[in-house]
């Protein structure tokens, strides 16, 4: 695809180079595709377009329509992926004609040789794209973020926003993509019931009932009434001046306080009761768009910063799933929070905060995709009678725990690899084989217990396995993806399936099975990938025990080879081999948290993003307030693109 | 303290108060004013349900050997012995939007929609086109205090699928107010019953004028804020307004003196409330939503239903049937051996048995001059055949209920050669009183299915 202004970029980047020379040789766009085409297409031609034509290619990749210099160039991403197959042996497949080694060495001398884009300081938009649709990022509020911010308005969890639907995911795989929170007449009713509720619990005309917890909320909320005198009407001011700009975390106009007070008159005209009056003003702030909905507004239109007060808002969500709190927005109204300086001592806070669970319940667990344990995954309970409710709690607990700690305390990123100890309860220390803390959720060493990292967790081995056995399949593909950010395309349909290659012998291991499975090529191009990483995780059963044999007890072999020709056995090899590609496990682990911040799928105008906070986090130890620091002074997290209204 | 209000009915309890709103009889008298034709011949209401059940069926189990009347029921198919003479058996039904895409979300976003699905992680969501269910509420939505019901069992699958490019959101969601819209379903009980009979939720009556005020309130700011918003943030603001608009005409249809004189009265003692959340477990959870499914058209508080018993792609463990070791998705990969098939088809059976339950339930209940099946159109099948090879061909479709006495039933009718499932769904339509020519990508009525 042709991108107009496209040659404009370029000349941008070319003066980009001449400043700073860049290490790798950058080619000129034209020449650098005319080289593809005399010198690489005849190779992928020959070797790779049988699978990967143009008619539903294998893993969707086409490597057939890019014939023209233009089309080379618009396939940037592509490139990429495809020298990293090739450098890692993974393609072409097993079984299938080899690269020679003169023609693999071509081909990745021409792709280390792409031009490098500098495209930090711009956005996907209209200018930059020839036909671009806009990614929604004025959204309503998550269920998470909803119960956030109720709890932290209120001072107090009131639980009113549980029943709410749960929220699908788009982008990058989060819930906080605007493009799939979809606003239904159940939200709206939830919505204003859960107002109602919250506002009836913590303001009710008696106080008698209240606990001390809904006491001091009480006392908050009418805080700005104590030691003044006033009309009804100007006290319910009062209330909502100090209310009202939290919730909607930004000043708010009078004219919108004068409109809420209108209301106030309605029910105090009603009733002759001020507090009511308050009640319902209160509620209505609860059901607002201007609470409900993340509204990022447009002035001009195109690219522009946002408000220091949407930046603000942006910060919390992204550390807390909440809104700002009031040092936050000080800053922001003074006009200081956009401050390098700033925003670093304010992220350094911001993680040290209790709030900062978040980005281990919220964050991490929709990263891993470990939600649904406990409910619609979950071990059989004839085989495995140990597996409760509370075993369930404990192992997502110890993820969520793992995770957050990794951020409040500064700690490197590659502890979600392999870490020298465990943070567990007395439940989880039983199923590790390790001696309990002395307080439930302590840190204690892992010994030479094999666990340490996510890759052995309770929560990520139950996970991945079936509900009576577990699936070295599943384990595998779960590490490719989630650790290692690779896809693993769906099998094929008609592809032969284990038994049918595996009839002659029926007395095989399942893993014998599935070796011989992955003798056809066209198996073999993905299991040669998954199945040594699962294999090696086969030492623990369904609940994540160790276990010395499998359940046929047949003594476990968890030893794995990869395509590459490394060799490894167990967990612990495993973890080696993750360490050596710790690169790529920082390079996903950095996109992840990039569009759970943005809300959106990433597009090549953020891979500048990716790229700088690559080399930060190697310079600085992968020291995870890094990562989060980088995109908050990211360019696409302090901006966004406004497509006008018609 | 802070009230518990996770609770749902017990089954028993429940039960209880159900029978004392079953025992009321339909009463053609309190219709509405505004109400369509057949109302005003005084014949009761048609209405329909879609049952949505996930990872396909064997379909050597599923389809007869032979059709028309003296079929024989096959394994799967079984537990329809009982209800043989109320339900039609379709095979040979095609969705031909699915052939392409993956295997799971391309298949079940469009199963009311009958249009292509597009393959997206999120930007630009589509199912190709408004759900049947959701035209049909647009047509006769307002003669009922719900116009439409949507019901689950489990949470909206979170993340995306990104081997496949595709958000897990599409295998959650049957049910589309427009392509770009999917509808929230509820899967709590005890929030399913509040709404179906407005004495609590937000059309409790000493509450309702309050949350009136509230919805002018936010109404107008969501008004004003729209127009600050750029191009693509407004259609997320349209979404809050027209979901706010649908609340306030809820509202105001139960305060129309007319809208409902008769109250299912349930005495507060017959509702339990000392079981936190949804059931735990899904078997107890499916058969108190198909008990509220009857008493919503029983007590014709809504005509459209959906329900999806579980998410596409469900792992659900079914080891509880005899004979069955496993999970359903897992085990409807069965790659051809006899001893997956075998747990597959008994998975189905599972599924069946719990439909024709609901039928009987349904024709328990006199109605008119017959029972209330005869006045319904339950759809019960999934958006794939063979669960193996992802087939969204030949789909495993039954039809239950006679829809007003207009339905041959006790048939086993196979179609030949191309046979859009969106045939069926017109002739559905066609029932409801939807005036419309065509729907999704249907060629024609299905005449087959009618009386003669």
């Amino acid at each position: 695809m042709q991108i107009p202004g496209f040659h404009v970029h370029w000349a941008i980047a070319l003066i980009g180079c001449l400043v700073v020379p860049s290490v790798t040789f950058a080619a000129e766009p034209e020449a650098w595709a005319q080289q593809y085409l005399e010198q690489v297409m005849p190779v992928v031609r020959q070797k790779c377009v049988k699978c990967h034509g143009k008619e539903e290619p294998d893993g969707g990749i086409d490597l057939a329509s890019p014939e023209t210099t233009d089309q080379v160039i618009a396939q940037h991403e592509l490139w990429s992926l495809v020298g990293k197959r090739i450098r890692l042996n993974e393609m072409p497949p097993q079984g299938s004609p080899q690269l020679s080694d003169p023609e693999k060495a071509a081909f990745m001398r021409w792709i280390d040789s792409s031009p490098k884009q500098n495209l930090c300081n711009q956005l996907a938009s209209d200018e930059t794209q020839s036909w671009y649709r806009g990614y929604v990022m004025s959204r309503r509020l998550t269920q998470t973020e909803y119960n956030n911010m109720l709890r932290d308005l209120f001072g107090v969890d009131l639980q009113v926003g549980r029943d709410l639907p749960a929220d699908g995911a788009g982008g990058e795989g989060f819930d906080t993509a605007g493009d799939t929170l979809f606003t239904s007449p159940i939200h709206l009713e939830k919505y204003l019931l859960a107002a109602d509720r919250a506002i009836e619990t913590v303001l009710p005309d008696s106080t008698e009932s209240l606990s001390e917890e809904l006491q001091r909320a009480r006392e908050r909320l009418l805080a700005p009434l104590s030691g003044t005198t006033g009309t009804p009407r100007e006290s319910a001011r009062k209330v909502l001046d100090a209310f009202v700009n939290r919730a909607y975390r930004r000043p708010v106009a009078s004219e919108e306080i004068e409109r809420l007070l209108q209301l106030f008159d309605t029910t105090f005209a009603h009733t002759g009761n001020m507090l009511a009056g308050i009640r319902q003003t209160l509620k209505a702030v609860l059901v607002s768009p201007h609470f409900l909905f993340i509204g990022e507004l447009e002035h001009e239109g195109g690219v522009q910063r946002l408000t220091p007060q949407e930046f603000a808002t942006r910060l919390a969500l992204l550390v807390w799933s909440s809104l700002p709190d009031e040092e936050l927005r000080t800053l922001a109204d003074a006009g200081t929070l956009f401050e390098t300086e700033t925003i670093r001592q304010q992220i350094r806070r911001m993680l040290a905060d209790p709030k900062a669970r978040a980005l281990g319940e919220n964050f991490a667990m929709q990263w891993l995709g470990l939600n649904r344990l406990g409910s619609s995954v979950r071990p059989d309970s004839a085989a495995y009678p140990e597996f409760n409710d509370e075993l369930a709690y404990s192992m997502r607990e110890e993820v969520i725990r793992t995770t957050y700690e990794v951020f409040r305390e500064n700690r490197s990123l590659l502890e979600f690899v392999d870490a020298s100890d465990v943070v567990i309860d007395e439940p989880l220390a039983r199923l590790y084989g390790l001696n309990p803390p002395p307080r439930d959720w302590q840190r204690v060493p892992s010994g030479d217990s094999g666990r340490g990292g996510l890759v052995t967790t309770a929560a990520m081995l139950a996970s991945t396995s079936y509900p009576v056995r577990t699936s070295p399949v599943l384990r595998g593909s779960w590490v490719l993806e989630n650790i290692l950010g690779e896809r693993v395309p769906p099998p094929p349909p008609n592809v032969p399936s284990l038994e049918e290659t595996a009839k002659e012998n029926q007395a095989l291991t399942f893993r014998e099975r599935l070796e011989q499975h992955r003798r056809d090529p066209q198996c073999g191009s993905c299991h040669n990938r998954i199945d040594p990483l699962g294999f090696s995780l086969e030492q623990y059963d369904v609940l994540g025990r160790f276990r010395e044999r499998d359940a046929s007890g047949q003594p476990i072999d968890a030893s794995g080879e990869l395509p590459s020709g490394q060799k490894f056995i167990g967990a612990s090899g495993l973890k080696q081999v993750l360490l050596a590609r710790k690169r790529d496990v920082m390079k996903h682990l950095a996109k992840k948290m990039l569009g759970y911040a943005l809300g959106r799928e990433l597009n090549k105008f953020d891979a500048c993003v990716i790229d700088e906070t690559l080399k930060e986090l190697e310079g600085r130890e992968y020291r995870s307030h890094v990562l989060i620091e980088q995109i908050a002074l990211s360019y696409p997290f302090q901006h966004r693109y406004f497509k006008k209204a018609d | 303290m802070i009230p518990q209000f996770r609770q749902y009915l017990s089954r028993r309890h429940f039960l209880r108060g159900a029978s004392v709103a079953l025992a009321l009889p339909w009463l053609p008298s309190i219709r509405p004013a505004a109400s369509s034709a057949a109302e005003s011949t005084g014949k009761p209401p048609v209405r329909m349900a879609f049952l949505y059940f996930p990872n396909g069926a064997w379909m050597d189990a599923w389809v007869p050997k032979t059709s028309g009347r003296d079929y024989e029921l096959p394994f799967s198919l079984t537990p329809l012995e009982s209800v043989k003479s109320d339900v039609l058996v379709l095979s040979g039904l095609d969705k031909k939007h699915s052939r392409r895409g993956d295997g799971h979300y391309a298949k079940t976003a469009n199963f009311l929609t009958g249009m292509p699905v597009t393959k997206t992680t999120g930007k630009d969501v589509s199912s190709g086109g408004i759900s049947v269910d959701q035209l049909a509420a647009q047509h006769m939505g307002h003669l009922t205090p719900l116009p439409s019901l949507e019901l689950a069992t489990e949470p909206v699958i979170t993340g995306i699928d990104s081997n496949v490019g595709f958000t897990r959101l599409y295998g959650s969601h049957i049910s589309w107010q427009s392509a770009g819209r999917p509808l929230a379903r509820e899967i709590n009980p005890r929030i399913v019953y509040d709404r179906l009979f407005g004495q609590k939720g937000v059309a409790e009556p000493h509450k309702s004028t309050e949350f009136r005020h509230l919805l002018d309130f936010v109404l107008e700011d969501a008004r004003m804020l729209r127009q600050k918003l750029s191009r693509d943030d407004q259609f997320k603001m349209d979404e809050y307004l027209d979901s706010v608009r649908a609340v306030e005409k809820r509202i105001a249809f139960y305060a129309r003196a007319e809208a409902r004189q008769w109250n299912p009265d349930i005495p507060e003692e017959a509702v339990a409330r000392d079981y936190p959340g949804a059931p735990a477990d899904f078997r107890e959870h499916i058969g108190i939503l198909f008990d509220l499914i009857v008493l919503a058209f029983r007590t014709d508080s809504t005509r459209i239903v959906t329900m999806m018993l579980a998410n596409d792609v469900s792992g659900r463990n079914f080891s509880f049937l005899e004979g069955v070791s496993g999970g359903h998705h897992q085990l409807s990969h069965h790659e051809n051996r006899p001893e997956n098939i075998d747990q597959y088809q008994r998975i189905t059976r599972w599924h069946v048995e719990q439909y024709a339950r609901l039928l009987e339930n349904l024709r328990g209940i006199p109605e008119g001059e017959g029972t209330l099946l005869d006045n319904c159109m339950i759809l019960c099948g999934s958006s794939i055949s063979d669960g193996n090879r992802h087939d969204p061909d030949n789909l495993p479709i039954l039809l239950g209920g006679r829809g007003g006495s207009t339905i041959d039933s006790g048939r086993h009718v196979a179609f030949e050669g191309e046979q859009p499932l969106c045939n069926l769904y017109l002739s559905m339509l066609d029932r409801m009183g939807v005036p419309v020519d065509s729907f999704g990508d249907s060629t024609s009525k299905l005449s087959a299915i009618d009386l003669a």
